[in-house]
């Protein structure tokens, strides 16, 4: 077993990207801002929009039976939480964050592959219509 | 899979293109050439000015429908860009007027002195986004150590057959994943603490995925910058092998500004 020397800040560090990926941006803009048929009515014109699932979690069953099967593949040795543990999550965990930023793609399926190797629950949501 | 909606008929169905409009600014932005607009090709950007304010627009076609992944990044990069150099009143996304002309007498004249104050209010801030997302073993075993008859029921039903154990498993499951909202929620509380400080204004938003920690818009005078990274910092070391932790910003501050009569 190795141990990483542990960086400065002690921490795996900020992701600080200079800009929204798609995942982002899609949190982001589909329900926020100023909505412009509170301020104009005459001369708002109607436009086929593509609406794109927003993304919110929604429990289901199969996401409960998906965690107990998450625990049951725990290392039972590892149940007990020791220094050692959390320094090989964190190279672990550092490739595995490496993959998801590389799965996402921006093209008309981008919304499948969102959320990189795991897919969340998530319930389609209307965008609002321009012009009712 | 992204699916279509056609508005109900248009009255002004005899146009061929309209103006599609992405944010409130004051009058004295200008747009660089090289800014890019929504549709296929991008089209170009400009500002409608109107008193003291303007409206960052761009001409679209109407034959066409709107909301590919490019146009909402290219929406979203525009604004974001705006906003790093000067307030901005994020439009929501879709919003098509029919000219220029109409920008000016039905958008922003009957509502300047709303717009202005808007954006003097705004003037020297932008929103940023923190998303945390927990480590999935970490979380697990953190839940096990906090609830040991989580563990107990685990411990059980291991080694039977699955067939056997499904409502068991279901049950353990949804014990979990009550556990990870419990604590995402005392996880959000905590990062809002952390912020607060150091914000003009702070928001929770909603999850967006099952191991979701935290995630929050917070508004911030930009100059502070380096104070919100610093408390992040601590926060990344406090939460180091639990939670990654990712800044977005500055951006146009689309969590903190309010439709008029919160038609919104």
């Amino acid at each position: 077993m190795t141990t990483a020397v542990q960086p400065a800040s002690g921490g795996g560090g900020i992701d600080r990207p200079s800009s929204s990926s798609l995942a982002d941006v899609i949190d982001t803009i589909l329900d926020k801002g100023i909505v412009i048929d509170a301020y104009v009515r005459v001369s708002l014109v109607g436009i086929e929009l593509l609406t794109i699932d927003a993304r919110i979690v929604v429990a289901s069953v199969d996401t409960y039976l998906r965690y107990a099967e998450a625990v049951n593949r725990l290392d039972i040795s590892k149940d007990k939480e020791t220094l050692p543990e959390l320094m090989n999550d964190m190279q672990e965990g550092g490739a595995k964050q490496k993959t998801k930023g590389a799965i996402e793609a921006v093209g008309e399926k981008a919304h499948d592959f969102l959320d990189g190797d795991r897919e969340s629950e998530r319930v389609p949501r209307r965008k609002r219509r321009e012009e009712d | 899979m992204p699916t279509s909606t056609r508005s109900k008929e248009s009255r002004h169905s005899d146009r061929t293109t309209g103006c599609y409009v992405y944010g409130i600014v004051p009058a004295d932005v200008e747009v660089t050439s090289d800014a890019r607009g929504l549709g296929d090709p991008p089209g170009a950007v400009k500002v409608v000015r109107f008193g003291e304010i303007g409206a960052l627009v761009g001409e679209i076609r109407l034959d066409t429908s709107l909301g590919t992944p490019e146009d909402l990044m290219a929406y979203e990069h525009l604004l974001d860009g705006v906003a790093r150099e000067a307030p901005v009143v994020p439009v929501r996304f879709g919003a098509i007027m029919t000219d220029t002309q109409a920008v000016a007498d039905e958008l922003l004249m009957p509502y300047h002195d709303e717009f202005l104050a808007a954006l003097e209010e705004l003037e020297g801030r932008a929103e940023y986004v923190v998303k945390g997302r927990y480590r999935q073993d970490a979380l697990l075993r953190e839940i096990l150590s906090d609830n040991p008859e989580i563990a107990r029921q685990r411990d059980e039903i291991r080694d039977q057959s699955p067939e056997l154990t499904r409502n068991a498993r279901i049950a353990v499951g949804e014990a979990i994943n009550r556990a990870i909202e419990a604590k995402r929620d005392a996880d959000t509380r905590n990062m809002v603490d952390v912020l607060t400080p150091h914000c003009v204004a702070v928001t929770v938003r909603e999850a967006v995925h099952e191991e979701d920690a935290a995630h929050v818009a917070v508004l911030l005078d930009t100059e502070r910058q380096a104070e919100l990274e610093d408390a992040l910092r601590e926060l990344d070391r406090e939460w180091a092998g639990r939670v990654n932790l990712r800044l977005l910003g500055p951006l146009a501050p689309y969590d903190f500004v309010v439709t008029r009569n919160q038609m919104g």
